[in-house]
């Protein structure tokens, strides 16, 4: 039976977008099923899509929170577009949190652009989606 | 038909569509939204998962878009009824369309739905009327019959099928007219599309129809030719001109009224049932009941 423990997210929409050039989404599929389990409705974009794009679905879907997913080595200048679009969307408020291959050094960088949390894939699905859940809440 | 108008407000039309999809049935009915002079054609895709459904919207929309139109997209999806999470997929399948200026794509989780649609469609498609769109399609979730429902709501049904489909016929048996005024055979190009047409044929040529009663139309599609797109985008003019002519709008009303009443009636009675205490619950089922409906006038 359903209860708050076992679906923190219920009742959350969540956007996972996969903005550059990544080949593939594994790691984002994974996420959107946890948070699934977790009672979130989750959308989800596809492959390559642009900063704008993201942006624009974030808004017209009415999302409780972004999570974008980058493998390719470009988050610095992704994540930076991201925000700067969600801003002229009117959603820059929109909690953002970041996941893939983000080298350590890279972190505070991404933070100070304003994002929430950083996952990368050698954390646990059960911390990520605590995490979450707890900046959502 | 392309004319002078404001573009899409998506950050105002995305904040109501959330408010009206999350309006409690008390909310609804301190009249949480009032129609609106303009009203969008409205179109309903259904049929069985893997039908092709989405596909086929993203090419109806391409085609829609290309002639100047403003279209709106509510594309349902299931919701667990273990975790009530969500996987919300149908906007991928429309990647090349979903960028376009004047295409809004809104994904649902039907919730507490069971008919194929989501809570509060009728307060989501009121939303969409004030903004200007002029057509507005509605993709459910394909579950089997009880998808009927849609067709109170929508000015034309399509449903969706390919010729994998024959149990559905089968389960649907004459069905397959209520549930739809066109149908398309979809991926048409695959082995046993002309028997599920026949099939189909044979159904509705068992059946007598009323003088100047709609004949749902069946045709063929498939990703691969534009033919059964161009046929389908005809029957969609041609039923819309039939419903003008002929369909009765207060019994059009009257339907979408009690469509309305019967969700906001399940709604209500599952937000009861859930606070149920056990002691009601031990009760007779006389009473039990008798408590229920003391219940729903809401707290």
């Amino acid at each position: 039976m359903s209860n708050a423990r076992s679906q923190p997210l219920r009742g959350k929409r969540i956007l996972i977008a996969k903005p550059g050039l990544d080949g593939h989404d594994v790691g984002a599929k994974v996420i959107s099923l946890a948070l699934r389990d977790a009672g979130a409705e989750v959308i989800y974009t596809g492959l390559r899509k642009s900063p704008e794009y993201v942006a624009r679905v974030a808004t017209e879907e009415g999302v409780d929170a972004v999570g974008l997913s980058l493998l390719s080595g470009s988050h610095k200048e992704l994540v930076r577009d991201v925000m700067e679009q969600l801003q002229s969307f009117h959603a820059s408020s929109l909690p953002v949190f970041v996941g893939g291959t983000i080298p350590p050094a890279d972190r505070d960088y991404l933070l100070g652009l304003g994002v929430k949390e950083i996952f990368t894939s050698d954390m646990r699905l059960d911390h990520i989606i605590m995490a979450v859940s707890k900046a959502l809440a | 038909m392309p004319r002078s108008r404001n573009p899409i407000d998506r950050f105002v039309l995305g904040r109501q569509l959330t408010r009206a999809a999350n309006a409690s049935v008390s909310d609804i009915l301190a009249g949480f939204s009032q129609p609106t002079s303009h009203a969008a054609t409205r179109i309903a895709m259904t049929g069985p998962p893997g039908a092709g459904k989405s596909s086929l919207i993203n090419r109806l929309c391409r085609r829609h878009l290309n002639a100047g139109r403003r279209v709106g997209v509510l594309a349902v999806d299931p919701t667990s009824p273990f975790t009530s999470g969500a996987i919300l997929g149908d906007r991928v399948r429309m990647e090349d369309v979903s960028d376009h200026e004047n295409l809004f794509i809104r994904s649902l989780a039907s919730r507490g739905a069971h008919n194929g649609l989501a809570d509060n469609i009728p307060e989501l498609l009121m939303t969409m009327d004030s903004h200007e769109f002029e057509e507005v399609i509605i993709e459910t979730v394909g579950v089997g019959q009880v998808e009927c429902a849609v067709r109170d709501l929508v000015d034309t049904t399509v449903l969706v099928l390919n010729p994998s489909s024959g149990d559905y016929i089968q389960a649907m048996k004459a069905g397959v007219l209520e549930a739809a005024d066109i149908i398309v055979v979809n991926k048409s190009d695959l082995a046993g599309a002309d028997q599920i047409v026949a099939a189909l044929h044979s159904v509705i040529s068992g059946r007598q129809f009323a003088r100047h009663a709609w004949m749902p139309a069946v045709l063929k599609a498939s990703h691969q030719d534009d033919a059964g797109l161009q046929e389908l985008d005809r029957l969609l003019a041609e039923h819309l001109d039939w419903v003008r002519a002929y369909g009765d709008p207060v019994e059009s009303r009257r339907a979408r009224r009690a469509y309305h009443l019967s969700t906001l009636l399940a709604r209500r009675g599952a937000e009861v049932i859930e606070r149920l205490t056990s002691e009601w619950l031990d009760a007779g089922l006389a009473q039990a009941f008798d408590n229920l409906v003391e219940s729903l006038r809401g707290p």
